[in-house]
């Protein structure tokens, strides 16, 4: 569930802690990377995955929100 | 628990775009400024993402009668149901204010021109006038938020404001919390400017068991309106509901950025205004009438389908452009993962959930009816362009206000602010209860099966028994584990009271209107035409009265 972070690239720079409006970071540790604790209240506004100086977070979509769409060339 | 008191001549309470615009005006006058938001004011509120449509007047475009092209937007349903409640001298003060804010922004580095012109399109019926200009709105948070700063306006971030103190017939002040530490925040101040939102949270989404599956922000709980009641403010018409169309699942607002038709399953137009895709007209088929989406499903003629599927190149270009303007970047990025494509894909469409369209009443001023309260934005006029141009009327009389007003004496707060402590206190010392999802739900599930899509005097006066009955318990059991949490309980208590005067409201609007549908009253009353549900608290009793606005 949204939002995922690479553990790998993150920096621990704590930013998407610190802008979320839902802050669904809350209780994050300064200088570790951030933990997700309300994965459920994301709104899927991205801003988290912008506002990241290193590509380090990506949304995922859950399935109850997920885009339907007609593909007219599917068999 | 530690308390904070920050004071001031003019509380902001919400940093979206009518607390920013009130906070930038009040600051320009000389007044000392706070704008209190409970998330982060770079990014919260419904215009966080961006917006591409600015509903103005601009004499050179659209004539010089202002009370012509005022008719001319009045009406058709769009633009009257989303300003029902709302007076008609606001109404025209707006329009006539508009053109200055659009200018204002543009000069402020929100680009409000496309290719050297004013651009109109969407929103609009094609052969009927245009209403929405269409601007760059991608950044617009992010500038307003510099330029109150610049203009000496204080942000504080991360507090919720939960009630309004006030003395006699004046407000004094207000009560929050810190939403991470363990402090109370009061404040005291002169005037208040109410800038909180819609109230997205009070009926259940479109997914019950997903909260998050909305098109608007969860943490907009119509804050400011409940506060504003409790205090002594009117709220008009709490009881009519507005239902949105967007992506089936994928919530989105910003359906008038698409430029397709809406399609049955065998690509037949549900709707007789648009067959082709045009980039000046979308399908207004929704604005007309968004429950007509369900009503397919319902009868089992659905899926109904945006289709984009014919769009020139030119016109994709110039869609896609604004669509990441409009604050659907994130759609854009998910549909690349997936590989989805507008020009081959139709994306299916659904009416969303009942977001009540209650206001707290308020004149051209931008005053509400009580003395130094002022509101603007979606708890007092629906929309972006009514929230930038409200809040800076509202900053500048509330500047006007705060400066001739002589700060309060403390001594009236002491008792009130013990009182909320005391409030706060027993939610978060609680080892068992109830949380705060538990209530929200259970709220959600009254709201919609006695005031809902449908509604009858037996079912309000049912639900409303049923949630007095709850609120009692609630009282007595809402349990918060930590700040985040005591934060939706805060939200959720709000909720309750807003709960309560949809209610008290529906049932005294004994008529069927838009999507206000009582079976025991299924006719429109014409009598009713230009008046309102208005009720205020007395005496911590609800008073309702039918009023011409």
């Amino acid at each position: 569930m949204p939002p995922v972070i690479d553990r790998e690239k993150c920096t621990a720079c704590g930013l998407c802690a610190e802008i979320c409006s839902e802050d669904v970071y809350f209780g994050s540790v300064e200088g570790l990377v951030p933990q997700v604790t309300y994965p459920d209240f994301c709104a899927h506004c991205s801003c988290c995955v912008y506002v990241c100086p290193v590509e380090a977070i990506w949304l995922r979509i859950p399935f109850p929100m997920q885009l339907l769409y007609k593909d007219p060339g599917e068999q | 628990m530690k308390e904070k008191r920050i004071q001031t001549d003019v509380l902001c309470i919400g940093a979206g775009i009518a607390g920013l615009m009130a906070g930038i005006r009040a600051a320009e006058k000389g007044a000392k400024v706070v704008l209190a938001e409970k998330g982060y004011a770079r990014y919260s509120g419904r215009g966080r993402g961006g917006n591409d449509h600015f509903w103005c007047y601009i004499p050179e475009v659209h004539g010089p009668d202002v009370d012509l092209f005022m008719k001319e937007c009045l009406k058709g349903p769009k633009l009257k149901t989303m300003q029902s409640g709302t007076a008609s001298t606001v109404l025209r003060t707006f329009l006539e204010t508009s053109f200055e804010i659009v200018k204002l922004w543009d000069q402020w580095g929100i680009p409000m021109t496309y290719q050297g012109r004013w651009e109109f399109a969407g929103h609009s019926f094609p052969g009927d006038v245009l209403t929405h200009l269409k601007y760059e709105g991608r950044d617009q948070k992010k500038v307003l938020v510099k330029k109150a700063l610049e203009q000496g306006a204080e942000i504080v971030n991360r507090v919720m404001v939960f009630d309004l103190l006030k003395e006699g017939d004046r407000i004094i002040g207000a009560v929050g919390i810190d939403t991470r530490e363990d402090v109370l925040v009061v404040f005291e101040t002169k005037s208040v400017v109410l800038g909180t939102g819609c109230l997205d949270r009070l009926y259940p989404p479109p997914t019950p068991a997903w909260m998050a599956s909305i098109p608007g922000n969860l943490t907009l709980t119509g804050d400011g309106r409940a506060m504003a009641y409790r205090a002594g403010a009117e709220i008009v018409s709490p009881e009519m509901p507005k239902r949105h169309v967007g992506p089936r699942y994928f919530s989105r607002f910003g359906q008038a950025t698409w430029v397709g038709v809406l399609r049955d399953p065998h690509d037949k137009p549900i709707g007789p205004y648009v067959t082709e895709p045009h980039r000046i007209y979308g399908d207004m088929t929704p604005e007309v009438k968004g429950v007509f989406l369900e009503e397919y499903m319902k009868t089992g003629r659905g899926p109904v389908y945006m289709d984009c599927r014919g769009i020139s190149k030119e016109d994709y270009e110039y869609m896609m452009h604004w669509m990441w303007h409009e604050g659907n970047a994130p759609m854009l990025d998910h549909m690349k993962e997936e590989n989805i494509d507008f020009r081959k894909h139709p994306i299916e469409f659904q009416a969303y959930h009942i977001i009540p369209e209650g206001k707290i009443g308020i004149n051209e001023k931008a005053e509400t009816s009580f003395p130094g309260l002022f509101s603007a934005g979606d708890e007092s006029m629906g929309g972006i362009s009514c929230a930038a141009t409200y809040g800076w009327i509202a900053g500048e009389n509330a500047a006007d206000y705060a400066l001739d007003a002589l700060l309060p004496e403390k001594s009236g707060m002491k008792a009130v602010v013990d009182q909320k402590e005391e409030m706060i206190q027993g939610i978060t010392s609680r080892k068992e209860g109830a949380d705060w999802k538990e209530v929200n739900i259970a709220l959600q599930q009254l709201m919609q099966d006695y005031a809902g899509n449908v509604r009858s005097e037996t079912l309000i006066k049912a639900g409303l028994s049923y949630l007095r009955r709850m609120r009692k318990k609630v009282d007595q059991m809402l349990m918060a584990r930590n700040r985040w949490e005591l934060t939706r309980c805060l939200e959720t208590l709000n909720l309750m009271d807003l709960g309560e005067l949809v209610f008290i409201a529906a049932n005294e609007r004994k008529e069927t209107r838009a999507l206000h549908h009582r079976t025991d009253y299924p006719l429109t009353d014409p009598v009713m035409d230009g008046k309102e549900i208005v009720v205020r608290s007395e005496n911590g009793k609800p008073v309702v009265e039918v009023k011409r606005v």
